[in-house]
């Protein structure tokens, strides 16, 4: 196929040939986000995050009383306080509760940085873990030996951006 | 097709395609090539345990390619507007329970496909197998023909965009979406497979004849 000849009217370049086209239309597409996305985008992000996730009810105590969080909430921050402790991230965080909707155990389920003390990173996240319990559920929590940390290596990574 | 005649997923193929494999997503403008997938995995392990900053970094991320797809595949925006917005609810959801045996990518697009299927079928005009395109073929031939007509309207490129999305119109959904899923959004076939749940070898063939659809419609907008 040839360039088109006729004389450029305004435009800032000629069609592109066949095959051409096909390339840079599809390159076009690929760094295209369209005006649809970037209307609704904070919108439908927000809505997702105020649904529901199921899960269960776990008990705490407080001066006034009993009250009742939902197990999400307390995985929510034991992450954010285990992700604190350097050196581990928390791949998984699973609550048992038992009668009474009270917390049996947790079980913290880590990633390890390469080189620094395993035992020492577990013994940081056991404490960082039963401290953020006794302040969500106060004398509910469970008591120490009912917070179990397991150090996971599934991969060995340097990378601060995976653990810090 | 030219400029990109070799498929990475075809065997004996080398690493040649530039565009091969899904280490790069957009909307990261990291400089090291693995780095953005590594994010992926620690957002997603982070979200997965309620972090919604992190699930909106995911989202930001991913929600481009989701609406891309989406808004192509229904050619509705209100209907792209709900799925993207079920699709990212399930992602929501869905999170803590997934175990990263895929990317998180192919997941989110597995999940927007299902939201969009669930429309398609609710529209009396597609044909109960799906084999048919949604649309008339002479409404998208006449926008073709529309777009070519316009002497003095938008750029080249910009014309060229409409051409290609007009041009997707003609597909059947699953060369559609097969199109979609590896020349833009650049999943292996492996992957594709995944989404629109079939085989690799399918998908491949599907591309093919997607491809060749496409080459014949822009030769036509030329």
């Amino acid at each position: 196929m040839t360039e088109d000849s006729t004389p450029a009217t305004g435009r800032p370049r000629a069609r592109p040939t066949g095959a051409a086209a096909v390339a840079e239309a599809t390159l076009l597409l690929r760094q295209h986000t369209d005006a649809g996305w970037t209307a609704i985008e904070s919108t439908v992000i927000e809505r997702a995050l105020a649904a529901f996730r199921p899960s269960a009810p776990v008990r705490g105590r407080h001066d006034l009383g009993d009250f009742f969080l939902a197990s999400d909430v307390v995985v929510a921050r034991l992450r954010e306080a285990v992700d604190g402790a350097r050196g581990g991230a928390a791949q998984r965080i699973t609550c048992t509760t038992g009668e009474d909707d009270r917390l049996e155990t947790v079980t913290v389920q880590l990633v390890a940085a390469y080189g620094p003390p395993l035992l020492e990173l577990s013994e940081r996240v056991h404490a960082v873990a039963l401290a953020t319990l006794q302040t969500l559920l106060g004398e509910l929590a469970p008591p120490a030996e009912g917070v179990l940390v397991h150090v996971h290596i599934g991969d060995v990574s340097d990378d601060p951006r995976i653990v810090s | 097709m030219e400029g990109r005649g070799v498929d990475p997923d075809s065997p004996g193929s080398s690493s040649g395609d530039p565009v091969e494999r899904r280490r790069a997503p957009r909307g990261t403008d990291d400089l090291d090539p693995a780095a953005p997938a590594a994010l992926d995995e620690v957002l997603v392990r982070q979200a997965g345990l309620g972090d919604k900053v992190a699930f909106s970094q995911l989202m930001q991320r991913h929600g481009p390619g989701l609406y891309r797809y989406l808004l192509r595949l229904l050619n509705d925006r209100g209907d792209a507007d709900d799925c993207v917005q079920e699709t990212l609810l399930a992602a929501w959801k869905g999170l803590p329970g997934f175990r990263g045996e895929s990317s998180v990518r192919t997941w989110l697009f597995v999940l927007a496909r299902h939201e969009a299927q669930a429309v398609l079928r609710r529209r009396t005009r597609v044909p109960a197998s799906g084999s048919l395109p949604v649309v008339d073929v002479h409404e998208a031939a006449e926008e073709l023909r529309d777009l070519r007509a316009d002497p003095e309207g938008d750029t080249i490129t910009t014309g060229l965009l409409a051409a290609l999305d007009a041009s997707l119109l003609l597909l059947p959904e699953r060369q559609r979406s097969v199109w979609i899923l590896r020349e833009v959004e650049q999943l292996a076939y492996a992957e594709i497979a995944e989404v629109i749940d079939t085989t690799p070898a399918a998908v491949r063939g599907l591309l093919q004849r997607a491809r060749a659809t496409i080459a014949t419609t822009l030769e036509e907008w030329r």
